[in-house]
């Protein structure tokens, strides 16, 4: 797989604070890459020195191969924390900006500005606009030079509950198209739903990093309840041999399952033995649960 | 080259503030380079004469004298076009365009070269402007008409030019420095009409300060440099020896500015965090 972003020891300080410290990462084309943490933990940072429009102490980064940062940048679509247009120009007259800044046709923006719902707007100009409409036509811009590496820093804050899901749509969208997507962020349903690979920041410090995937599957739950009897229910599954501890929450079990066993044995168990479950419900570890764990960890 | 002035056009085509600004620019360029004779004419009635001359038979828009006196009087205006710079400048700072643009794949050498392009495009069109300003203003008034006279002493409109350029490159480096248009175009028009012109007043005519090094220092100065390029040329007429080409050394300091100027704007893009 080909190699997007090698981060070698980047460090930046702001007068006695590291805003990151020493951080090493690499990121392969296709990835979703999600960069977690809590405020105030690097990640605006990281990605404005690897944008250039933040200065490292130390350190450096490169991008694909042999490329130029400038022109490494052309191929990136950002869309960073706050929207910056020209107020007195309409949202063509500064996608044109963008597209001649990008030395990409500028033929697409019709198309991308109709799809960020921005089109029936397109020529008033960018002041005019609510924050929404702000944050879209960023999003519009990042689009239009088809670009293969997305960077994406908190992308859902200030949108409505209908402007998160049409940026999820939108990231899920993209990297179906084998795209990369680099994305900060510390709300950690959306990392979830949406990142293949992410690490931890903490203090600049890169505290953890993996799958998104290995860190989901470490835990093995599941709660089931039946029409029936609770304490038959529990005793049935105490003799399940794949019960490794069992635990009554309301008017269900929650069983914690061997390693190898997963929940449709449970199910044929229970069938079996004459019992029809009402209720299988698999848990999965939350990214929430882990990263509170990974950050108690590093206390 | 080419892709430097094509983002600048970009941003100030459709900018309203940028047009107004410019056409007020070349109104009153207009009016203080070629209004001279309605300046004499005021003069006279207010009963003035210089040793028994009549003001208004004053030559001063005669080929080739002309361009010496209209540049030495356009370079005046050059603060309105410091402040188109500034306003363009300092939008880029304050709506974050300047990292948006760096964000989206030009680099900070391409930033300063665009601006740069810029003040050129707003210095030619300054020194064109004043030189069919010129021919049309001496068409009508000058007393020779012969080709040889009309396109002598032209280098007046390349100082004119230079003026302008290092005047500009000065105001985009504060405009960087400092984040509020306004306080930069205050400080800009007292530094560079009264700041600077008393301090040289007292360093070359103070007796304390006359024919010392101090004095010496004053031709150093970024505006006093500038304002060399093209010296007052009005004494001519009251048959003073007046200063009528562009001396090297004066040219050579106003060329140290403007690297000054480039390289500082650049040192500071370079080493500032942009947010």
């Amino acid at each position: 797989m080909a190699r997007t972003l090698t981060i070698n020891n980047l460090t930046k300080k702001f007068g006695r604070i590291t805003a990151v410290n020493n951080l090493s990462l690499s990121i392969e084309q296709g990835q979703i890459f999600g960069i977690l943490g809590p405020n105030g933990s690097g990640k605006t940072t990281t990605l404005g020195m690897i944008l250039d429009v933040v200065a490292p102490t130390s350190g450096d980064y490169h991008w694909f191969s042999n490329t130029s940062n400038e022109e490494a940048r052309k191929k990136i679509g950002a869309i960073l924390e706050s929207p910056s247009f020209y107020p007195y120009l309409t949202a063509v007259q500064n996608l044109k900006i963008t597209a001649h800044i990008k030395k990409c046709d500028p033929a697409p923006i019709d198309e991308v500005l109709k799809q960020v719902n921005l089109y029936e707007r397109r020529n008033d100009k960018f002041k005019t606009y609510s924050l929404g409409m702000k944050q879209r036509l960023s999003i519009a811009a990042a689009l239009l030079s088809n670009p293969p590496v997305l960077i994406l820093d908190e992308p859902t804050n200030g949108l409505d509950p209908e402007g998160i899901a049409e940026v999820r749509d939108l990231i899920v969208n993209v990297a179906r198209q084998g795209k990369t997507i680099i994305m900060a962020s510390h709300l950690l349903d959306e990392v979830q739903k949406v990142c293949t690979h992410f690490c931890v920041l903490r203090h600049g410090k890169k505290i953890h990093e993996g799958k998104v995937k290995d860190t989901l599957e470490e835990l093995n739950k599941v709660e089931v309840s039946a029409d029936y009897d609770h304490e038959h229910l529990k005793n049935l599954m105490y003799d399940f041999p794949g019960t490794e501890a069992l635990e009554s929450v309301d008017n269900s079990l929650l069983i914690t399952l061997k390693p190898g066993f997963t929940a449709s044995e449970i199910n044929s168990h229970c069938f079996a033995e004459g019992v029809v479950l009402k209720r299988l419900i698999t848990h999965t570890n939350t990214l929430e649960k882990e990263f509170l764990k990974i950050l108690k960890d590093h206390d | 080259m080419i892709d430097a002035i094509k983002l600048e056009w970009l941003k100030i085509k459709n900018y309203r503030v940028f047009w107004i600004l410019l056409g007020m620019y070349l109104f009153a360029l207009t009016v203080i380079a070629s209004g001279g004779v309605f300046f004499l004419e005021w003069l006279k009635s207010q009963g003035a004469d210089f040793n028994g001359i009549d003001p208004t038979i004053v030559p001063i828009y005669d080929f080739p004298d002309i361009w010496q006196n209209m540049t030495y009087l356009g370079s005046y205006a050059k603060i309105f076009l410091a402040f188109i710079v500034i306003i363009s400048v300092n939008n880029d700072v304050t709506y974050n365009t300047l990292r948006q643009n760096i964000i989206d794949g030009i680099s900070k050498k391409s930033y300063l070269l665009s601006k740069l392009m810029f003040i050129a495009l707003l210095a030619s069109i300054s020194t064109l402007f004043l030189f069919i300003n010129g021919l049309i203003t001496g068409s009508i008034y000058s007393h020779v008409w012969e080709s040889r006279f009309i396109f002598d002493e032209l280098e007046f409109l390349f100082a004119y030019f230079l003026d302008i350029v290092v005047y500009c490159s000065l105001a985009f480096l504060l405009a960087l420095v400092i984040k509020k248009a306004g306080f930069v175009i205050v400080l800009l028009f007292l530094y560079s009409m009264m700041f600077e012109p008393i301090l040289s007043a007292i360093l070359t005519n103070a007796p304390y300060f006359r024919d010392t090094f101090w004095s010496e220092l004053v031709a150093f100065f970024p505006v006093q440099s500038l304002n060399n390029l093209i010296t007052v040329p009005f004494g001519r007429y009251v048959f003073m020896e007046i200063q009528d080409y562009i001396p090297f050394k004066t040219l050579a300091i106003a060329l140290g500015w403007l690297v000054i100027y480039l390289w500082s704007v650049i040192s500071i893009l370079k080493r500032r965090d942009l947010k």
